[in-house]
């Protein structure tokens, strides 16, 4: 394939090496009014290669969600350039997208949810059927394939919203914080459910949280992000966790710990310093005594 | 439980009615005996039924063609946003209006028969089921419509999927109103176009003191409008059955 690559071939061939998702100098505004206009975004640029899982981290506010949203072609970005797979992003089933809401349609029951995200795939009724099923099994909810959503807890809705993301079979899996809004219980057994199903369909993983032990423990990488207008600040590489990291206690890892403590002292800083923030100047005034 | 104790309110109500009866001078209300045997005398010469199959006949009619109408335009209004704003004014406007209003035009336009009693009902009617169709659509739930156009779902099975079951308690709403502004509005073009149906009768008995008579018409309206939103209710219980029982 590398051979294929350096002949020259077309570029979705070559885009195992190529990276899949990449924003190049993004810029994000909304409301029309000169005076409402919020700029969100400026001088976004990210790359993610295939089968990478990387976390966007940062501050609320700093446009994390936006970005996802420009990922999946929702939205079209002001300035620069968005690319999915060589091209410009449509919705569809090569993306999956999980959001912190969950968003089932709660007169579907939890098949029909699922189901509803192969409409747009030529499968038939029958194929359609069959492959909602393995995927509410695979997130353990086969029981519960006739229940409506509001017979469900929190996490076994963002199970469903899970599989209904993993049903298309998606190259790319956009997550908008999706276990923010979960206890705390269930979002570790979550977390590692996600690994899981990860590792097992290679799929690349953008991830959106503001949770620094979050981002951690799923990344290969974490991309920081400052606040508003957001841009990447820094692309931190999560070394020295193997994995799979649900068969060992990866928060009391050295590596873990030192992450953590660096990745809050980066966050801290870009809070205390921000302008628009609530804590802006508690930082250096502190400093100065 | 609840079926006692509505049982047993009806017994007060009828108990009411008795006191009153005896009470109030030169039987201007007939007791409920005397009402009973006059629903009885009608039944058996056919003028009850005829006037109600008058009547239910143009209600139905005009309620109907509002219904179809009415929730068409509303679901169009909502979907296609520049048609909503530009109409939304006159929409609005129109059903503000006190729609008996019209009755002269309509009987100059359409005479005092059938046709002119059929828009009479039509246009009271229509009003409330669009307007609340329309607001069933614009109120979508944004999130939903996100997700789905995530996932690539085309805008018709997204309306089909999203929207449409999204404004079904609000058209149902509207069908209600609609119910009942339609038999006021049966009863009011009965009264002011060519006198017949229930309407007719109802000013019949009115004018001529029969009032045991006249209290069987207007129970057997209340009768109707009972019928009428009670399946509209069975319906909204049908359509809302992913709820649960609660």
């Amino acid at each position: 394939m590398n051979q294929e690559a350096s002949v020259g071939r077309a570029a979705p061939l070559a885009a195992k090496s190529e990276p899949q998702v990449v924003l190049d100098g993004v810029g994000k505004s909304f409301g029309t009014a000169a005076r409402a206009r919020t700029e969100v975004l400026r001088d976004m640029s990210l790359e993610v290669r295939e089968g990478e899982f990387v976390s966007l981290l940062g501050p609320s506010g700093c446009g994390k969600t936006t970005v996802l949203r420009l990922v999946d072609g929702l939205l079209a970005p002001d300035a620069g350039r968005v690319t999915v797979f060589g091209g410009d992003p449509t919705p569809g089933p090569e993306l999956g997208f999980v959001f912190q809401s969950f968003r089932l349609i709660p007169w579907f029951t939890v098949r029909g949810n699922v189901e509803f995200a192969l409409a747009p795939t030529g499968l038939s009724r029958a194929e359609k059927r069959e492959r909602a099923e393995r995927y509410i099994e695979l997130v353990g909810l086969r029981r519960f394939a006739e229940a409506h959503p509001h017979e469900l807890s929190g996490g076994m809705s963002q199970r469903v919203a899970l599989a209904r993301a993993l049903v298309t079979e998606p190259r790319v899996l956009l997550m908008d914080e999706p276990f923010a809004s979960i206890d705390a219980q269930t979002r570790e057994l979550m977390q590692a459910e996600l690994m899981r199903l990860w590792s097992s369909s290679g799929a690349t993983v953008l991830f959106v949280t503001h949770s620094v032990d979050e981002a951690i423990l799923l990344s290969d990488r974490i991309a920081l992000m400052g606040p508003r207008p957001g841009r990447v600040l820094e692309n931190i590489e999560v070394e020295g966790l193997p994995r799979p990291r649900w068969s060992y206690d990866v928060r009391s890892r050295p590596e873990f710990v030192d992450l953590r403590r660096r990745l809050w002292e980066r966050i801290r800083q870009l809070v205390l310093e921000d302008p628009e923030s609530d804590f802006f100047g508690r930082g250096t005034s502190r400093e100065a005594q | 439980m609840i079926v006692a104790f509505r049982v047993g309110f009806l017994i007060l109500l009828i108990g009411l009615w008795q006191v009153l009866s005896q009470n109030v001078s030169r039987n201007l209300i007939p007791s409920p005996l005397e009402t009973w045997a006059a629903f009885r005398r009608m039944l058996a010469d056919n003028s009850l039924f005829e006037a109600l199959g008058e009547s239910l006949v143009v209600y139905l009619s005009g309620y109907s063609t509002a219904c179809i109408v009415a929730i068409a335009i509303g679901l169009v209004m909502g979907t296609i946003r520049p048609v909503g704003k530009t109409l939304e004014v006159y929409a609005f406007a129109l059903a503000a209006t006190p729609r008996v209003a019209f009755i002269p035009l309509i009987i100059v336009f359409l005479g005092l028969g059938f046709e002119a009693k059929v828009f009479v009902v039509f246009l009271g009617a229509v009003m409330p089921i669009l307007v609340n169709t329309y607001a069933g659509v614009l109120a979508t739930d944004q999130n939903l419509n996100e997700m789905a156009r995530s996932l690539g779902v085309s805008r018709p099975r997204i309306f089909a999927s999203i929207v449409l079951p999204g404004a079904v308690p609000f058209i149902v709403v509207g069908l209600r109103i609609g119910a009942t502004i339609g038999l006021i509005n049966t009863v009011v073009a009965e009264l002011y176009t060519a006198v017949g149906g229930l309407g007719g009768l109802l000013a019949r008995y009115g004018n001529t003191f029969r009032m045991a008579d006249y209290f069987v018409i207007v129970l057997s309206l209340a009768a109707i409008g009972v019928a009428v939103t009670e399946t509209l209710r069975y319906l909204e219980l049908r359509l809302n059955r992913w709820r649960g029982p609660n």
